[in-house]
């Protein structure tokens, strides 16, 4: 019932979003289950998306869809030394507009001058409007459940559930990042040698247990890039940079961090590779 | 950076003291004295790996020196970080000379060694790990990481599928004087017969020491070993 209740807010932002722009939105919110129900019936072959049958079978009861509810009353909520809320923060689309928002970043943002992806341009805007220094807790803390940071980009993110992955590429510098991306992505390094292709340039692939999502399958990709997603083996939700950062430190790379133009560019590419497929959001993985 | 410098102050102590450090230490790195537009691809991929604060270099890594070396690429790497699928044509001979170059015999030429210690070592997917959360080697001996991509034991049912199948390997080759030079040719640098390989160079990078790899060698090869039951 509470499910029902969380899930027809953002149709009805949605549905209204619609009615009152009339944007030509590539596609409409959709729940999280039914987009990753046609993602398999989509597909299958694939040992990644039909790795485990509880996945789809749980999805209706995400516990991210917990941590989202919170994160819309963090939203609202008039906070910080500013005792401000959220709902003048630009993600890209103007001015509190959640919508759909997500789906195309990173982008950039003329009034820093920077290609932002999603978490960094709401920890400036929490720093901005809400006044939060950089050492708070609540705009320092970026991984697990009880943070600030992993609420407020659940229930976000959330609004653009079903629709296109579609990053903004018509800025000079969305394209710089874009290209960059790739070479990122492919570069070789670390102790091993290895890049994110040693474990994501083939389809059905295992690295010991973990079946592993091909970067080149953009059905496979958007599912592996549809983060914040319940992760159940670390029982909380896990974010884009989460999964960042967890993939530098297999790889025997250096230490990665938030709100970096690596990872802005990586971000980037990412969303790229899954272009035109629908986010599931938010996702639950293994 | 001060906080960099105290992490590595830190490194051998207690490794969940580390996790906690690591939350609040954040530095938003700077686009804003560069025009990334005016880079190629290559060149602002390089300046966001080096020159951007995106990474922590300054931190300490078990190999010794900082982290900025682990980023920096051989020639082999770099040679090796083609956008495409297939290795682009003509490559392939470059990158095979590259890796003979730099290969070394172990001193007596190679040799098996305990293949149930070499078990433990192609077990193991410990060592090397830096950032948020460090592998201390003082406390643990950094292991092959065979399994993440190879199966070996036919009856280890966990094991990765990057790699081709290794059950029965040594039944196939037996334990002839080139059979171990090749299995060490391949242990220590494989992209002298897989050019750009996934495989790590775990001589040639010293991740294992030679002793290790004969240890990893007997259990591909040695007949008692399971991986030829």
């Amino acid at each position: 019932m509470f499910k029902k209740a969380l899930l027809a807010l953002p149709v009805a932002m949605a549905l209204g979003g619609l009615a009152a722009g009339g944007a030509a939105q590539a596609s409409e919110w959709q729940d999280p289950t039914d987009v990753l129900q046609k993602l398999l019936d989509n597909n299958p072959d694939s040992k990644y998306l039909h790795q485990s049958e509880q996945n789809i079978m749980m999805m209706p009861d995400n516990p991210a869809l917990w941590v989202a509810e919170d994160g819309e009353q963090l939203f609202y909520e008039e906070r910080g030394p500013n005792n401000a809320s959220l709902e003048s923060c630009d993600f890209g689309k103007g001015p509190g507009v959640l919508e759909g928002a997500y789906v195309e970043l990173p982008r950039y943002f003329e009034d820093t001058g920077k290609v932002m992806d999603f978490e960094h341009r709401l920890v400036h805007c929490m720093k901005e409007i809400q006044g939060f220094d950089a050492d708070d807790p609540e705009v320092a803390q970026r991984h697990g459940n009880d943070t600030d940071v992993m609420q407020l980009t659940t229930y976000i993110a959330m609004q653009s559930s079903g629709m296109e992955w579609q990053p903004a590429n018509e800025h000079p510098k969305e394209q710089a990042m874009l290209a960059a991306g790739e070479k990122l992505f492919f570069r070789r390094g670390g102790a091993m040698d290895f890049n994110c292709a040693s474990c994501h340039g083939e389809s059905g692939k295992r690295v010991r247990a973990s079946r592993l999502p091909k970067m080149r399958d953009s059905q496979e990709w958007t599912k592996a890039v549809s983060w914040p997603a319940h992760r159940a083996g670390h029982d909380n939700v896990r974010s884009q940079g989460h999964r960042i950062r967890g993939c530098a430190w297999q790889m025997r790379h250096a230490g990665i961090k938030p709100d970096s133009m690596a990872n802005t560019a990586l971000i980037a590419f990412w969303n790229e590779a899954a272009r035109g497929e629908p986010a599931v959001l938010p996702d639950l993985k293994r | 950076m001060p906080a960099q410098t105290l992490r590595r102050g830190t490194l051998p102590a207690a490794i969940g003291a580390v996790v906690l450090l690591s939350g609040c230490q954040f530095f938003d790195s700077d686009d804003g004295d560069v025009d990334i537009t005016a880079m190629s691809p290559d060149e602002l991929a390089d300046y966001i790996v080096l020159e951007s604060g995106s990474y922590r270099l300054e931190q300490s890594v078990q190999e010794g020196g900082s982290a900025r070396g682990r980023m920096e690429q051989d020639e082999l790497q770099r040679a090796c970080s083609f956008t495409t699928s297939e290795i682009p044509e003509g490559l392939s001979g470059e990158v095979i000379e590259m890796a003979r170059a730099s290969y070394e015999e172990p001193p007596g030429g190679p040799r098996l060694g305990d293949w149930e210690r070499g078990a433990e070592l192609a077990r193991s997917g410990y060592g090397f790990r830096v950032g948020h959360n460090i592998d201390d080697h003082s406390s643990r001996p950094p292991g092959g990481n065979c399994y993440a991509c190879h199966q070996m034991d036919p009856d280890e049912p966990v094991y990765g599928t990057i790699g081709p199948s290794l059950a029965g390997y040594g039944d196939a080759r037996g334990t002839d004087d080139a059979s171990l030079s090749y299995a060490h040719e391949v242990i220590s640098n494989p992209h002298q017969y897989f050019p750009c390989t996934t495989m790590p160079r775990f001589g040639a990078n010293e991740l294992l020491s030679e002793r290790e790899i004969s240890h990893i060698m007997a259990y591909l090869l040695d007949p008692e070993s399971p991986v030829n039951q």
